[in-house]
């Protein structure tokens, strides 16, 4: 039986269910990330708990985002309530490996029985826990759960950590009938990885979707931790939805436009040098290190055979470091954020990068040597030393 | 018939009073003038239901003969100027010769006064402008004028009268602040039924500020001192015949000598408060020029100025600021009042004003304390245990309940509620005028020495001469709420708000390398477009090349916007548009025009507001540590520059006696 279905089947007053500990502290331990923490509407530190079938849903919200899941249940009496949620968890946590018969009292209170424990906690009524969305039931597209991981992982460092009217606190997924892009930027840099090769059915043209940075947070621990190969997305006018298995993460969508991302990629960054992405690492944390606390602004200098990095601070002293490149054009000295570019470093994982550089004031990009089934892109402006 | 007459002497007396005599205060005014112009070492100020009833002012000055106390209440009758060259250099408070006529136009006045080598005294009575009686009598020397029923004969003007609390509080304040300025002076204020100030004479300003307000208001204050000399740049010279003249004034005006040294010079003191010290309004200035209570936009400009960055744009600090200069560099016969002046090189005068308080001000860095709250409430644990920021805002609360009775009277210097030693005095309900409320002062002068010009208080804190070494020596300890830093040294505990604190090492930092010319600066993925008002547009056309060298570059984009291509690193993409607007706003809405380096400071203190770590942001200890050791270097650790606090200090002193160890 489908999770929104059972939601159909409340407004009961009772409830009274048996479920078995390990299978419900998983589900409560996959939805704790969506709880509200500093809540100032009580009924969004609670969970929604739904019985119907032989299913017991659990859902979290904080208004933007939603996660409902559901497990196994022995069910007495369908019906629904509330629980708090953080003090649940944390309870069920120390129960021992056993049934837990949860039972709706008068008031809004719930029993909790397992084994000789016996707890009764005081939920809120039903009707105040905010009503979700339903999973549409036409546009559904599958993406591949490690795919979209694995885009995630490459491009939410870059996501600003505030809206501005040009950067989006979120990044941008670009569905096409064969490929999928994501782009993600904070407005000094711009992360951008698509993967050819994918076949989408249902899109035609060009699907775009705004994606909220929690929910790419969210989307990507829960995928962590699923085997679920495929997982279903899709969109109405206001809400994104991603199954993964048996959960439902839903998010409020982000309005704004993206910026024109493709007009920043640069097309003639005739400078190329490749070179070790973990020896790039360290020389850069290195000189780092002497670098201006607040911009933490190095110096790159590309001379023939050699790449120079060196900072310098009036406090702190400065640093020099070169790596031996195969270069053979122009000296060029450039400047960058040193986090920009480790950030980069540690999201492309092992193995050689590429550098390529136009000038001192235009974009620079780094992109993994070898391209592997992503095509994997990241812009770095540069600063002015 | 013509329609146009001559109004007779009586009803323009009136006009005059209308101009002159406001209220009881003003009364107050001009008779303490012009005590203080006789030479009066001793005056005694009485009054009665707010001054309504009764205003006596008595001294022990020069007096008056029988000939010169009728003639007194002439219109434009005085001893203080001869011709109009004299108005050049007014030295004495009054000149006009309009206060007594006009005052005795509106009230029963008795006048009775004695020169002190005459055998006898006369006594001059007038009603309502009309002489009553005069007759000879035997008097002490000096002069009493007493004057009853004010606005007896305009009833309109005494409707609009205040409460006679009011009324009292007004005159309270005028009183303090001619006493504050005359320290050598005996003052005396009585309401009918209480001694509310009694100052005998003292050494110097500070102790009368002490003898005032106490030790508590005298320690929140910073001493300012200052000469420069005075040149006289591009401005005419007097003419020959005042140069060859010098000594222009009669015997009442022993000091009128014209300074044969060409330029003289300007001289400052007093005292400014504390940046903690915050007040809504202007109320709290009190600037004096040449002993002459002053109200100037010039010199509240200046003093503006001194606290930029150290007090936010909105909050005033209290100042006692006391100018000296030669009387023929200042106008005072702007308005009847007397309470505007020009002076003659003002631009002279502001910069010196502004750079004397300044300089004090970063002289002394001061640091906001706890004890001011711990003092407010004696059961101090409570003010520990909100937020520092609550604890901050408490404190600030705290002074402003201190201040609040005070604020009514229109002066807001106030003693805080007293600490538990014996040697203070019981200020605490210092006009909280009621109209019995004292201010017994008369046991000062035994427990002051006249030596020192520091209060003999016994138990003085130690100071907080140096503020970086003992910042250099915190040791944090944590967070609390993740936005404020809790420290230790020797001294006690610190509360560092971390925002600000990184905002003032930012800050510096900022203006160091403009002035190197090392600013770094991130290019911009996209250009950034930011639409201006016409106000900002004019502001930005202006500062455009300030702005760019501090690491904006921006090209006009249509007809009122611009393209922003690079911002100052550190600041995030998303914050240079916010940034950029506000910049431009605050400087748009400067009175002043603007000067390029205001402007840098201005542009420095949006960066490092923008790019300074927010609150609600977890530190590590290393971080913590850093970011005092950086604040340590700083010039101006104390204040923010949008001028809020940085640290507050909780003595070990102030910890002790919460604790009721000592």
């Amino acid at each position: 039986m489908p999770v929104e279905a059972i939601a159909s089947a409340t407004g009961t007053t009772t409830m009274e269910i048996t479920v078995s500990k390990a299978e419900l502290l998983r589900e409560l331990t996959a939805t704790q990330g969506v709880v509200e923490r500093k809540t100032t509407i009580p009924i969004l530190s609670n969970y929604l708990f739904e019985a119907g079938g032989d299913k017991l849903s659990l859902t979290a919200t904080d208004l933007d985002l939603s996660l409902r899941t559901s497990c196994n249940a022995k069910v007495k009496k369908e019906g629904a309530c509330t629980i708090p949620a953080r003090k649940l968890h944390d309870y069920v946590k120390l129960l021992p490996d056993a049934d837990i018969t949860i039972k709706l009292l008068e008031n809004h209170w719930v029993s909790i029985r397992c084994g000789r424990s016996n707890t009764k906690m005081v939920g809120m009524a039903r009707s105040n826990f905010p009503s979700l969305p339903a999973f549409p039931t036409a546009g559904v597209v599958k993406i591949p759960g490690q795919v979209l991981r694995s885009m995630i992982a490459k491009t939410g460092f870059a996501i600003a950590s505030e809206e501005s009217r040009y950067t989006l606190n979120g990044g941008l997924m670009v569905l096409k009938p064969e490929s999928i892009t994501m782009v993600a930027t904070d407005g000094h840099r711009l992360s951008h990885v698509e993967r050819p090769g994918e076949k989408f059915e249902g899109v035609s043209g060009e699907m775009k979707t705004l994606i909220p940075k929690k929910c790419m947070d969210e989307l990507k621990s829960l995928l962590d931790s699923t085997d679920a190969e495929v997982i279903e997305f899709a969109k109405d006018e206001s809400t994104l939805f991603f199954r993964i298995g048996q959960r439902l993460l839903t998010s409020r969508q982000l309005t704004g436009q993206f910026p024109n991302f493709e007009a920043v990629l640069p097309k003639d960054n005739n400078k190329s040098i490749t070179l070790h992405g973990d020896e790039l690492s360290q020389a850069i944390s290195r000189v780092a290190q002497f670098a201006d606390e607040r911009s933490r602004a190095v110096r790159l200098k590309l001379e023939k055979g050699e790449l120079k990095l060196s900072a310098s601070s009036t406090e702190t002293g400065e640093s020099e470091d070169s790596l031996e490149i195969d270069y053979n054009g122009d000296a060029l000295t450039i400047g960058f954020n040193a986090q920009y570019i480790l950030d980069f470093l540690k999201a492309v994982g092992a193995g050689d990068v590429k550098l390529e550089l136009k000038d001192a004031q235009s974009a620079g990009q780094l992109r993994p040597a070898e391209g592997e089934d992503y095509k994997y892109r990241y812009i770095v402006m540069p600063m002015r030393i | 018939m013509g329609k146009i007459h001559v109004l007779p002497e009586h009803v323009a007396n009136k006009i005059a009073a209308g101009e002159v005599v406001e209220r009881p205060a003003s009364v107050v005014k001009e008779l303490l003038e012009n005590s203080l112009d006789a030479g009066s070492t001793r005056i005694r100020i009485q009054v009665e239901a707010g001054g309504k009833k009764l205003i006596q002012v008595t001294d022990n000055g020069c007096g008056m003969v029988r000939d010169d106390a009728l003639l007194a209440f002439e219109r434009h009758a005085t001893s203080k100027i001869k011709d109009a060259e004299d108005l050049l250099s007014v030295a004495t408070l009054g000149f006009r010769g309009e206060a007594l006529p006009s005052i005795g136009s509106v009230s029963r006045l008795r006048l009775e006064t004695r020169a002190p080598d005459e055998p006898s005294g006369t006594i001059v009575e007038i009603n309502g402008g009309k002489i009553f009686k005069v007759e000879e009598a035997g008097l002490p020397a000096g002069t009493s004028i007493t004057i009853r029923d004010l606005f007896f004969n305009i009833p309109a003007r005494k409707k609009f009268l205040k409460a006679e609390s009011t009324e009292l509080s007004h005159i309270a304040s005028l009183v303090t602040h001619y006493a504050l300025a005359h320290p050598d002076k005996h003052f005396e204020l009585h309401s009918a039924t209480n001694a509310m100030l009694v100052a005998p004479p003292v050494a110097g300003y500070s102790e009368r500020v002490y003898q005032v307000f106490g030790k508590e208001t005298l320690d929140q204050m910073i001493p300012v001192a200052a000469v420069q000399p005075l040149e006289r740049i591009g401005l005419p010279q007097p003419p020959p015949w005042r140069r060859s003249d010098p000594s222009g004034g009669n015997q009442q005006e022993p000091g009128e000598v014209l300074d044969p040294a060409p330029f003289g010079e300007m001289r400052v003191h007093g005292f400014v408060s504390k940046p903690e010290i915050q007040k809504l309004n202007r109320n709290s200035i009190y600037v004096f020029v040449n002993g002459r209570l002053i109200r100037d936009r010039l010199v509240q400009h200046a003093l503006t100025e001194a606290y930029r960055n150290i007090l936010p744009p909105t909050v005033y600090p209290v100042v006692l600021l006391f100018l000296e200069l030669p009387s023929g560099e200042v106008d005072v016969n702007v308005h009847p009042s007397k309470t505007e002046v020009r002076f003659r090189q003002g631009t002279v005068m502001h910069d010196f004003v502004r750079d004397s308080v300044r300089a004090a001000l970063m002289k002394a860095r001061p640091v906001p304390q706890f004890a001011v709250e711990i003092n407010a409430r004696p059961t101090a644990t409570p003010s520990l245990t909100p937020g520092a920021r609550a604890g901050n805002v408490a404190a600030s609360a705290a002074w402003r309940d201190l201040y609040a009775p005070a604020e009514a009277t229109g002066f807001s210097l106030q003693a805080p509620v007293p600490p538990p030693v014996n040697e203070n005095f019981q200020f605490g309900e210092a006009f909280r005028v009621e109209g019995n409320a004292a201010l017994s002062l008369a046991r000062a002068p035994q427990l002051i020495p006249t030596d020192g010009c520091t209060p003999p208080v016994p138990d003085e804190p130690e100071a907080p001469s140096d503020l970086a070494p003992s910042l250099a020596s915190l040791k944090p300890l944590g967070q609390i709420r993740e936005s404020f830093i809790l420290a230790v040294n020797h001294e006690g505990l610190w509360i560092v708000d971390q925002h600000v604190a990184h905002e003032r090492v930012l800050f510096e930092k900022i203006l160091k390398q403009r002035a190197a010319l090392k600013v770094e600066s991130q290019r911009l993925l996209m250009p950034l477009l930011v639409e201006l008002t016409p106000a900002q547009q004019a502001v930005f056309s202006e500062i455009s090349d300030e702005l760019a060298q501090n690491g904006f570059e921006a090209e006009p984009f249509g007809s009122r916007s611009i393209a922003v291509k690079i911002a100052p690193a550190g600041v995030d993409a998303t914050q240079v548009e916010h940034m950029l607007h506000e910049l431009l706003d605050q400087l748009s809405r400067e009175e002043q025009s603007i000067n390029l380096e205001k402007v840098r400071a201005r542009i420095a203190a949006s960066i490092a507001c923008h790019a300074a770590i927010k609150v609600n942001m977890p530190l590590e200890q290393n971080k913590m540590e850093w970011l005092l050791a950086e604040l340590a270097k700083t010039d101006c650790p104390m204040s923010c520059p949008h001028g809020r606090p940085v640290v507050l200090r909780y003595s070990l002193k102030d910890i002790q006696k919460a604790f009721k160890r000592i």
